[in-house]
Order: structure tokens, then C-alpha cells, then sequence
């Protein structure tokens, strides 16, 4: 059996605005000392580990998700509504109860939901080699609860950097040479005239 | 690579003064609401990789891959001696390359281990597949006692490093035998009513 050293943060999903619908799905699980990003085809998957030390960036934006499915969901609850009330002239038989209430679990639970959990968005996880999206990070609301777990983590793995201090190292890191020039060993070469 | 930051919406680079706020602020550039969260890693500096030192003095220990080179320690797989350029280091343990690659393709390292095939999920699917096609005589007979190999043939192997269990595995048996079991009953009632 496969050791239970991993708590997951986030369901699968794959990415884009219309997620849920993608093939290719990836989730977010948390280790020891690392996240690891699963992403899985349906009979593979792959693993990415990005160690509390070396995250140096975590970025989460707003996307329209919700704006989407509501586009997709709405007209459809309400072209049954239609429907059903067009179809039924002496509302409300038994028939037509349970058709409403069929297109209500298939539509009308799904965009209640949607909207119930907030607005969507995606993340990016940034080390020194690679930036990686996280597709799995889908709603704001759940997204900072889990920022705020794993904050203390990393925190705990580096060190904290207020804002003033992140302003700082910027400006100093801004003015810092981009090359050691004085490393340079090597002839130049001649200009070819 | 930079301690630049872009909005990932609209690539434009990002001032300082939206970091760590721990809230949603808008890009200065789209107006995307985004929150960015940077730790001191970014900050950090990436130390130069080390050269390895020629063997001065007769007798010195010397690397196994390069005769020529002096040794820095050993290899905590296979204890062989190793220079500077052979010296990889993963999470505090160093290992010669030879040992990091079989480390890898056969999972013993295991922070190394970055794929798996699910064959239970592979199991089940075809398990799945006989149920469906019960009707086409032929495919279900072939994806049942494919299930059933698939299932017992890979029992044993990894199985997904987040803590998934064996109910797949038996699920797609127990549906295998079952698709089995209904298509020998058919061709039985098939045969006697004949």
C-alpha cells in the first residue's frame, strides 16, 4: 500500500477557464517539506515537487470561470424552465414535477454551486529553474485558505519578507551588475571588419 | 533568472508594492485582480558550480570517473570516490551520476520518482469496457481477460505516490470475472437451447 505522507489541497482539474471539462487534470498535494503537483492523464501520472526552500514566488489571478459556466448554465435552467412550462398546460401535474426538479439537479444545483463558491482563478508556483501553473487552484476563497496553510511553511523554510523588505531587495537586486565582468578571463574576439 | 515578476495575465512587469499584501490587488498594467506572495528565495543567490581540483601529490585519492581529479567525498550509494564535478547533491545526500540514474529508473531515490503508470486505473477501464460492450460477443471476452491480466500481472507494481488504494484493482477483478462469468452463461444457454 502506498504511504499516506500526502494531505491533499486541491481536487483534480484541468486547466483553462472551462476546467473541469480538460482530459488532462492535475491536483496539488502537500508533503513534509514540498508541494507536489500531480498531473495525471487518466492512466499516468506525473509528479513535480517544489521544496518549501526553493519556492520563490506564489501568484494567484482572478480568472472568469464563474462568469463562464453562469453564461453556459443560466440560458440552459432557463430554456428548460421554458420548456417545461410551455409543455404543461395544467402546471403542476407529477410529470412535470419531476422533470423540474431532473433539470433543476442537472443545471440549477450546478450553477448554485458555482456561485456559492466564489470567483475563479489560477496560480503559478515560481522556483529558481521553472514556473509552473496550478491549474488546480480554481477558486479564490479555497485558493487563500490555502495560501495561508502553507505560508507558515515556507515561511518556516526561509524566513519572512515584509513588503518594505521585498521593495528593498528589489531596488538592490535592480542595481546589482548583471554580469561579473571582472571573471572574464577569455580574448576578446576581434571585431570582424 | 531575474527577481523580475510579470502579471501572468498581461506579462507586464509588476511593482514591488503589490507583494505580500495577502490580499487581491489589481495589476497596475491589465487590472487583473492578483495576489503575489514572494519569499527570500527569490533573493537568493545561486552559488557557482564548483571546479574539479587536478590529484597535486602521488598517492592522493582520486575520482572513479576521472582518474585525474581530486576527491571530495564519497558516494552515499555505491561509496565511490568522487570529484567536485561528480558530486550530486539531492536533499542533503550526495551520489556519483551512475547511482542518481538507477536511483531513478528504478525508484529507489525517492524524491526522484516522477511518473507512474496507473494500472489499476488501466484495469478498471477495460473492465468497464466488457460491461459496456456485453453485447458485441467478441470485445468483452477480450478486454475481461485483459482487465484480469492487467490486474494480477501488475498487483505488485508502484501504485500513485498520494496514498491510492487497491479497490480499483480488485473492483476491475471482481467486474472481469463477472463480464466472464455472464458470457460463458450466454453461450451455455446459447448452446443448450440449440
Amino acid at each position: 500500500m502506498a504511504e499516506k505522507k500526502y494531505q491533499r489541497l486541491t481536487r483534480e482539474r484541468g486547466s483553462g477557464v472551462l476546467g473541469k471539462l480538460a482530459i488532462s487534470r492535475s491536483s496539488l498535494w502537500l508533503g513534509d517539506d514540498h508541494l507536489l503537483l500531480v498531473e495525471g492523464s487518466g492512466y499516468s501520472e506525473t509528479y513535480k515537487r517544489f521544496f518549501f526552500r526553493d519556492i520563490q514566488v506564489l501568484t494567484i489571478h482572478k480568472i472568469k470561470s464563474r462568469l463562464a459556466w453562469n453564461l453556459i448554465l443560466a440560458p440552459l435552467l432557463a430554456l428548460s424552465a421554458v420548456i417545461i412550462a410551455a409543455s404543461s398546460s395544467d402546471w403542476p401535474t407529477k410529470a412535470t414535477i419531476i422533470v423540474s426538479s431532473i433539470v433543476f439537479i442537472i443545471f440549477g444545483i450546478p450553477l448554485l454551486l458555482n456561485n456559492l463558491l466564489g470567483p475563479g482563478c489560477t496560480g503559478e508556483i515560481r522556483t529558481a529553474v521553472q514556473t509552473e501553473s496550478l491549474p488546480s487552484l480554481s477558486r479564490i476563497r479555497r485558493t487563500q485558505t490555502i495560501m495561508n496553510r502553507i505560508r507558515p511553511l515556507i515561511i518556516a523554510a526561509q524566513g519572512q519578507l515584509t513588503s518594505e523588505e521585498v521593495s528593498a531587495r528589489m531596488r538592490e537586486s535592480a542595481f546589482t551588475p548583471a554580469g561579473d565582468l571582472e571573471s572574464f578571463s577569455g580574448e576578446i574576439p576581434p571585431v570582424i571588419s | 533568472m531575474s527577481t523580475l515578476i510579470q502579471c501572468p495575465k498581461c506579462r507586464a512587469t509588476l511593482l514591488e508594492s503589490i507583494f505580500n499584501l495577502h490580499t487581491l490587488t489589481p495589476c497596475p498594467t491589465c487590472a487583473t485582480p492578483l495576489q503575489v506572495e514572494v519569499f527570500p528565495a527569490l533573493f537568493r543567490k545561486i552559488a557557482p558550480g564548483q571546479k574539479a581540483e587536478e590529484v597535486l601529490v602521488e598517492g592522493e585519492s582520486s575520482c572513479f570517473y576521472h582518474a585525474q581529479k581530486k576527491a571530495v567525498r564519497p558516494c552515499d550509494g555505491c561509496g565511490r570516490f568522487l570529484c567536485a564535478l561528480c558530486d550530486c547533491e539531492l536533499n542533503g545526500q550526495h551520489f556519483c551520476p551512475a547511482c542518481l540514474d538507477v536511483g531513478r529508473s528504478k525508484g529507489k531515490i525517492k524524491t526522484l520518482d516522477n511518473h507512474r503508470t496507473r494500472y489499476d486505473s488501466i484495469a478498471l477501464a477495460l473492465a468497464v469496457l466488457s460491461l459496456i460492450t456485453y453485447f458485441t460477443f467478441i470485445i468483452p471476452v477480450i478486454a475481461a481477460v485483459a482487465a484480469l491480466y492487467v490486474a494480477i500481472r501488475y498487483w505488485n507494481a508502484p501504485q500513485s505516490i498520494v496514498g491510492r488504494h487497491r479497490i480499483r484493482t480488485i473492483l476491475a477483478i471482481v467486474l472481469a470475472l463477472i463480464a466472464i462469468a455472464c458470457m460463458a452463461g450466454l453461450i451455455i444457454a446459447i448452446a443448450t437451447n440449440k
